[in-house]
């Protein structure tokens, strides 16, 4: 077209708004080295950073420690396959005397209920 | 005189008819009680209908198997060699004298592998031999959680043990980092309740196996000749009169054989159809006839319509339209426990046993039975070889306490045998045989656990 009618300017948008996606300003440069690129080992960022900041928690509080200890214990045997509560019990009834402290933990559902390796394998 | 008709009950209590044969009105008629006995079924623990699968493997039976053996085998131990140490696998010093505790695993030369079919080099062992796997270079390792170590020595012999027992073996690691067995300590017998209240007059229970309805083998009118000797319907006073005294009657598997063309996978004709439940149809009409007079329980073996791994599902009751009405007919898992009179009665359709033959050798079927007994498990080569299901908290086939009948279906001919254990224990051993071959029935008192068979023929020799 050679001539654009005036009132088809605002139909076409012939420049960027300014309210939409900006780049990231200068405030938000300390997350930058968080940019997987060269240099950079950090993978499957999005999933870590939530409100601005890494959350490297996911689940790993004290209690969820305690309770990964408790899968990896050999002693009361293969983990996987077993709800934790189930494994306590087994754990229990064969006189191998498990942390009282976790039947609590597991019946208040403060931790998970399955073993750590339950849907990672 | 008083015309008197009774209908045969599908109470515990059923009585038998027959009118005085002189004259033809029936005038008085004399009832014979069938004895009764009280019943208890202990199948809880083989049920698998409260579990659900979420993933194991077979590596949370065989612990809770180690466990519960080893607590056992450690108290024993102490008694057997109190002053040599115990330890575990791991923890084993050359040369020094201590006492482990395990699960046996047999490594078998011959043994089928399914990554035998990938192997590049096919080598020149032919078609497997289905009967036995057994070879001279066989050799046995001891496993535990920590670590597993060859054994060595004459001591146990590689054609006795199997994969899936626990032991406790006593003997020192050589420098070749083998453990040379010096004494095999095995649980033994589990210890046994005495019944309460000792039956003092004859109860007999029927056992039987391998009826195969419906297949060639089998002859309709020899198992016809056994259900009405057990319901009275043969012989004179003095037969019906011993037939009042059967209580129970077990059949242990196999009593149907589906013609194996039609289930090749492929979709059935509507004749076929027909054909497909024809012998568990005619097992039921005498099944019918039996649960009417006595009670009866009917076990899944190898070849009837339940799941294949073991603990084998009771047959479902719809399968047995006519005898499901009756409350003397069950249907039991198995392996099948239960008591009669206080009197514990334990046994298997036979897969137990027959997996025995295949993996290990053995005089006969009852040594094989002795062995389970002493080793405190009923099928130590499950999982291994024979199907189970993975159980997580517990392995059901461990045996607690000792029973005083054990009984195993489907045999190939009848054998019987007091075995006496360390602390008195005493159990009856019987191997049943299969009934569409022998024509025989194996049957046991109560009161004295005595054994006699019983054999049906139909052909009239000259």
């Amino acid at each position: 077209m050679a001539t654009t009618p005036s009132n088809m300017k605002g139909f076409y948008r012939l420049k960027k708004n300014k309210s939409g996606i900006t780049k990231p300003t200068s405030s938000k440069k300390s997350s930058l080295h968080l940019v997987p690129s060269l240099g950079s080992d950090i993978t499957q960022l999005t999933a870590l950073i939530s409100h601005g900041s890494p959350d490297l928690k996911d689940y790993h509080d004290n209690h969820e420690e305690l309770m990964r200890q408790f899968d990896m214990n050999m002693a009361y045997g293969p983990c996987l396959g077993m709800y934790r509560l189930a494994r306590w019990e087994r754990a229990q009834r064969l006189g191998l005397n498990p942390p009282i402290g976790f039947e609590g933990l597991l019946k208040a559902e403060k931790v998970r209920s399955e073993c750590w390796w339950d849907g990672r394998i | 005189m008083e015309n008197r008709v009774k209908v045969l009950a599908a109470a515990a209590a059923s009585c038998f008819c027959f009118p005085a044969m002189a004259g033809m009105e029936i005038d008085t008629v004399e009832n014979l009680q069938r004895k009764q006995s009280t019943y208890k079924s202990l199948d809880e623990t083989f049920e698998i209908q409260n579990e659900t699968y979420r993933g194991q493997q077979y590596s949370q039976i065989y612990f809770a198997r180690l466990h519960m053996m080893r607590t056992l085998l450690y108290s024993l131990v102490t008694h057997w060699k109190p002053h040599v140490p115990v330890c575990t696998v791991l923890g084993l010093e050359e040369g020094k004298e201590c006492i482990i505790v395990g699960t046996l695993y047999k490594h078998m030369k011959l043994k089928p592998c399914i990554l035998d079919e990938y192997s590049k080099e096919r080598s020149a062992v032919p078609l497997v031999k289905h009967h036995n796997f057994m070879h001279p270079d066989d050799h046995l390792v001891l496993e535990d959680e920590s670590g597993r170590v060859k054994l060595g020595g004459t001591v146990l012999s590689p054609s006795v043990y199997v994969t899936g027992v626990v032991v406790a073996l006593h003997g020192k690691e050589t420098g070749a980092g083998d453990f040379m067995v010096l004494d095999v300590l095995e649980a033994g017998l589990a210890p046994q309740i005495e019944p309460q209240l000792k039956s003092r007059e004859d109860k007999y229970v029927v056992f039987i196996s391998g009826v195969s309805a419906g297949s060639s083998l089998s002859n309709p009118l020899q198992f016809q000749l056994l259900v009405d000797h057990i319901t009275g319907h043969l012989g004179d006073e003095k037969e019906q009169g011993i037939a009042a005294e059967i209580v129970h009657v077990v059949i242990a598997g196999n009593s149907v054989e589906i013609p194996l063309g039609l289930l090749n996978g492929q979709n059935l004709a509507s004749k076929d159809q027909s054909r497909l439940s024809e012998p568990v149809q005619e097992l039921d009409i005498s099944l019918t006839q039996i649960a009417a007079g006595v009670p009866v329980d009917i076990m899944p073996g190898s070849n009837d319509p339940a799941n294949f791994s073991l603990p084998q599902q009771p047959l479902n009751r719809w399968l047995f339209p006519g005898s499901r009405a009756y409350n003397t007919f069950r249907s039991c898992t198995n392996p099948h426990c239960f008591e009669l009179d206080g009197v514990r009665i334990l046994g298997t359709s036979g897969q137990n046993i027959d997996d025995l033959k295949k993996y290990s050798e053995g005089r006969d079927g009852l040594e094989f039975m002795e062995r389970t007994l002493k080793w405190r498990h009923l099928a130590p080569t499950t999982p291994n070889t024979l199907g189970c299901y993975p159980f997580t908290d517990r392995d059901p086939f461990l045996i607690e306490s000792c029973p005083h009948v054990y009984f195993v279906g489907n045999q190939d001919k009848y054998g019987t045998r007091i075995l006496k254990g360390a602390e008195g224990q005493l159990v009856r051993l019987i191997s049943i045989p299969k009934f569409c071959n022998t024509g025989m029935v194996v049957v046991l008192n109560l009161r004295n656990l005595e054994c006699h068979t019983l054999s049906f023929e139909t052909q009239f020799s000259s």
